[in-house]
């Protein structure tokens, strides 16, 4: 392989660079400063401007892509490859950092004297997720995802001094290197069987011999069930809860978006070498398709039974990585892979948009780091703060995907790209479990909105929070509105991998 | 002007009004003037409606989501209009009823009626299927608030009851409709959802099988509106929710809610399953059957006047969906009949019951007797609407029920013979009701009462007299509102194969939407 690079490559992965450098400027100032926490401007001005300015970086390869009618470029001799979806998952991971940030800022989970550590930490795992997006190489993946997860394993720890938080830690950490450790054996075994790790070369060397080769077969279902833990999908999934109860709740409105959208997309390039079209891999098929109905029923049904809300969230998430997969499905059957990545990737833009919301939301409430926010501290929310019980509803009901919020268009997407290509139980599993959703997702609304007992009294100064909230909430109803034209953005992107 | 957007959004607009309304005293009356206004606005359709035509009218079109062919398609016709009348029409009625009865959080509450006005509206007039789904499902949300808010004491039971069994159903309608948008992509050329080209598509029908495409897809809409009918055995849902919902919720849900349901059998299931319709249709004449005498059965043994009025709901809805199901006008006309002297006669009986609760604070029969003494004015219009729900001659409860009867005769005499039993049973708890409640000796309550005046009041009279006056006008002069229905419901039994409606007065913009041209003959 030739290993020498254009210097012009430099150039698109700017957001990479930027990311990266402006991270260091709060530890740096704190070390210069004797250790002494840095002030607004170190500490969140510039951070926030940094994850700005990488989205705007990743918009304007975008911009000169469509300007100049490439659909795709391959940067360092093909490690990385910069495409349609390469931009708009980097603008939107950009995003949910620079978000994140906001609520690290204003979240009393996050020790204010540590806070230029967790900039640092959330900011290199962004760069992790960045290089996960743009990997057309299984090996530079797995560096991306170690990069991402290490970082994540240390917020994961010093997010709270609780047990609870350092069970969390502990727990993320030895499974999660577990789970990386069988990727990067996965990808060991393809690679000794395949000759290549690098994706547009395994596309022409899959064919029916290979696939009826065992070491071949035991390195992608490796590989595949490496992501399948960070994706938390059935049996993979249990892990979930317990961290997310135990970190900060900035950081699992980070992990809850970034990481699975990441993964997915991962997955998503992984499956989009047309690997489970063959008749050898139809038992991955098999597999795949009972993940995503045990995940989705399992995340349901676990959610109803929860009373503490950062628990009742990370189930649904659960959930919703098994109606992703429906659509993953629908990409792995040999004509209807346009339609299924397009309909997976505005699943995952719409589930990023409204978790982030809700999980906005629960940072808004929380009144000191050791609180765990119960279903029933919602009492009176309606009557107190009439229009982010507003928002935390339309946020709700979209994840419940009840129309016309982007949450049903979602479902309705994925749920067409599955059906035309006859995966009807699996859908009709699906949906069942969309019904058994609604029942917990409602019950936030019962406690907010019809019962009349005053619950815990919010912070009122957490203005940056709230205004997540509310920009989530809109955005929830706008897509859902008008979501042809963003729909219509993301196929032209997805076209440009296939 | 675009009329038809014009009646579906107003509410929207008007909740927008009322939401920032400075004075919160203000938000009765001004809603009250609004929901006016909009009757006056739908009035307008009624004139302007051409009755001869089976086509549809005053139809709007635009792309919504290209990409899956789902556009944002208005219309009407004989069948769907006079829904939206009804919904107009009670949407003042409604506002009345919660005059007194709605204490707290006023604002929220008109803003929910005027949603779910939008929303109930939207679902009557959509021809594309996935907009017609969007309202339908989303309708479920006030409706869920004003239950859930404003309801009795074990509100929140019914209302998450409710919601999640109406969407139990829906959601595999969810499902057969994106299969028939799958279906036109291959039929048609391009994916659709428009119902005109539903009509088109030609299904796979293996008779007596319930595996074959056009069975499942049926029953798959079916079950979505069997549940909001509901039908039994799907009704354990309604005496929850009527029971638990405020006066004005109850009036919504029966008066309109309901004919969602049979709106939207005779909508999608009856044309688009031809063969899936005549096959299967005997499950549903005989749930109707089953459904008006196990209905009228259980209203009989009910302690509480709230109660059995929904539990005569489930009777009167089992007339309808007999009637769709005969397949012949009469049956069909009665049906469409029904529909409306049910949402009115019903609707009135909530009101009433309402009204009475909201004094003694009691719904049960047995405490009651002898209320016609402290109460004149209230026992005589509430013996008419209870005449009206028995279907006595010259009352609208009359027509829709003969009419169905006698559409149920020429097909199937055994099902019409125990279907007329329920009109004799329906007579018998209805009577038994009055006669405890109204004669008789003093009851407990109204010993307690003596003396005490408590007999309706002027706004209450001004809520049941435009309902008293539509009783008797749909009981005697039928023909006015017939012949409205009259030409879709020909046309419906004529086309039974091959079902298809044409656009009248269709525009140049309409005729352009791309999808909308490529045709491929069956």
């Amino acid at each position: 392989m030739n290993l020498s690079f254009d210097a012009v490559d430099i150039k698109y992965i700017l957001p990479l660079i930027i990311l990266f450098t402006v991270s260091l400027v709060p530890v740096l100032v704190k070390v210069f400063n004797k250790n002494k926490e840095p002030g607004k401007i170190y500490n969140f001005l510039t951070p926030m401007l940094g994850a700005l300015i990488a989205a705007g970086a990743s918009a304007g390869v975008g911009a000169e892509f469509l300007s100049k009618g490439i659909s795709s470029k391959l940067l360092f001799s093909g490690a990385l490859v910069m495409d349609g979806v390469s931009v708009l998952a980097g603008i939107l991971v950009s995003l949910c950092l620079g978000f994140t940030i906001v609520l690290a800022k204003e979240s009393p989970s996050i020790n204010k004297n540590q806070l230029s550590e967790a900039v640092f930490l959330l900011m290199n795992a962004a760069v992790g997720m960045l290089t996960v997006l743009w990997a057309n190489n299984l090996l530079v993946m797995f560096v991306g995802i170690e990069m991402m997860s290490l970082c994540l394993y240390i917020l994961v720890a010093m997010s709270m001094e609780l047990k609870l938080s350092k069970e969390a830690a502990l727990k993320y950490f030895v499974l999660g290197s577990f789970a990386s450790a069988i990727l990067v054996y996965g990808i060991a075994f393809i690679y000794g069987a395949a000759g290549t790790v690098y994706l547009p070369e395994l596309i022409t060397q899959i064919n029916a011999t290979l696939l009826s080769n065992g070491y071949f077969l035991l390195g992608l279902s490796f590989v595949l069930f490496g992501l399948a833990f960070k994706v938390s999908l059935f049996p993979f999934y249990s892990w979930t809860p317990d961290v997310y109860q135990g970190s900060s709740t900035p950081l699992v409105a980070f992990m809850a978006t970034g990481v699975k959208l990441v993964a997915f997309v991962a997955l998503l390039r992984l499956i989009a070498t047309q690997v489970l079209q063959f008749q050898e891999a139809a038992v991955f098929l098999q597999v795949l398709q009972w993940m995503a109905v045990v995940t989705i029923l399992v995340g349901n049904i676990a959610a109803l039974r929860q009373d503490n809300l950062k628990r009742m969230l990370a189930y649904s998430s659960v959930a919703h990585s098994g109606y992703v997969l429906i659509g993953l499905l629908a990409v792995s059957s040999s004509d209807g892979q346009v339609l299924g990545a397009s309909s997976v990737l505005f699943y995952l833009f719409s589930y990023v948009i409204m978790t982030f919301g809700a999980f906005s939301f629960l940072s808004f409430l929380e009144k000191s780091h050791e609180s765990a926010l119960m279903i029933s501290d919602l009492r009176g929310m309606a009557s107190r703060r009439p229009y982010i019980a507003l928002s935390f509803s339309v946020l709700l009901l979209s994840l419940a995907g009840i129309p016309p919020t982007v949450g049903f268009f979602g479902k309705f997407y994925l749920f067409s790209a599955a059906i035309s290509e006859g995966f009807y139980w699996v859908v009709a599993w699906g949906v069942i479990g969309s019904v058994i959703s609604v029942y917990f997702y409602l019950r936030p609304l019962v406690v907010m909105f019809m019962s009349d007992e005053q619950g815990v009294d919010v912070e009122p100064s957490r203005l940056g929070t709230q205004n997540i909230i509310f920009i989530t909430a809109i955005l929830v109803l706008v897509i859902g509105f008008v979501s042809n034209p963003f729909y219509l953005h993301i196929q032209s992107a997805i076209k440009t991998i296939f | 002007m675009n009329l038809l957007s014009v009646i579906t959004f107003l509410p929207i607009l008007f909740a927008l009004v009322v939401w920032f309304l400075p004075n919160e005293k203000h938000v009765r009356p001004v809603s009250l003037g609004l929901s006016i206004v909009h009757f006056f606005v739908s009035i307008v359709l009624l004139v302007k409606f051409d009755i001869s035509s089976a086509g549809l009218q005053f139809v709007e079109q635009t792309p919504w989501v290209q990409s899956a062919g789902i556009s944002y398609f208005l219309g009407v016709d004989g069948i769907s209009i006079w829904l939206v009348i009804l919904t107009t029409f009670l949407t003042p009625i409604t506002i009345l009823g919660g005059w007194t009865s709605i204490q707290k959080k006023t604002r929220g509450f008109h803003v929910s009626i005027f949603v779910l006005a939008t929303t109930m509206i939207g679902t009557f007039l959509a021809m594309d299927a996935i907009l017609f789904y969007v309202f339908f499902e989303a309708s479920l949300i006030p409706m869920y608030f004003i239950i859930g808010i404003w309801g009795g004491k074990n509100k929140i039971y019914a209302a998450t009851k409710f919601f999640i069994y109406t969407m139990l159903g829906s959601v595999f309608m969810l499902l057969s409709i994106i299969t028939l948008m799958v279906l036109a992509e291959g039929q048609l050329g391009q994916m659709s959802s428009s119902l005109l080209d539903f009509y088109k598509l030609d299904l796979n029908f293996l008779p007596g099988q319930f595996l074959s495409t056009q069975t499942l897809l049926f029953f798959g809409f079916a079950l979505a509106f069997a549940i909001k009918v509901p039908l039994f055995p799907f009704h354990t849902w309604l005496p929850d929710a009527h029971v638990q919902a405020p006066t004005p919720g109850s009036v919504i849900l029966a008066g309109v809610m309901l004919k969602m349901g049979t709106y939207g059998l005779l909508r999608f299931c009856l044309p688009l399953f031809p063969e899936a319709t005549a096959e299967w249709g005997w499950i549903f004449l005989a749930l109707g059957v089953v459904g008006i005498i196990y209905g009228a059965l259980v209203a009989m043994v009910q302690p509480d006047m709230k109660k059995l009025v929904a539990y005569s709901s489930v009777s009167h809805m089992g007339y309808v969906v007999m009637g769709l199901f005969t397949l012949n006008a009469h049956g069909l006309t009665g049906s469409i009949f029904q529909m409306l002297s049910h949402g009115i006669s019903t609707g009135a009986l909530f009101l009433l019951v309402g009204m009475i609760y909201e004094r003694t604070h009691s719904r049960e029969i047995k405490e009651y007797g002898g209320l016609a003494v402290v109460a004149p004015i209230f026992s005589i219009f509430f013996i008419i609407v209870t005449l009206s729900s028995i279907a006595v001659p010259m009352t609208n409860g009359f027509v829709g029920e003969y009419l169905i009867l006698m559409g149920t005769f020429m097909v199937n005499k055994a099902y019409a013979i125990l279907a007329v039993t329920g009109v004799v049973l329906g007579a018998c708890y209805m009577l038994w009701m009055v006669k405890k409640v109204f004669f008789g000796p003093p009851g407990k309550l109204i010993k307690d009462f003596q003396g005490k005046n408590l007999d309706l009041n002027k706004t209450e009279v001004m809520t049941l007299l435009p309902v008293v006056v539509l009783i008797f006008w749909m009981g005697l002069f039928p023909g006015h509102f017939i012949k409205y229905t009259k030409a879709s419901v020909d046309h419906m039994i004529n086309a039974k194969q091959g079902y298809y409606l044409k656009i009248e007065g269709r525009q140049k913009k309409v005729a352009t939407i791309k999808y909308k041209s490529t045709r491929v003959t069956r």
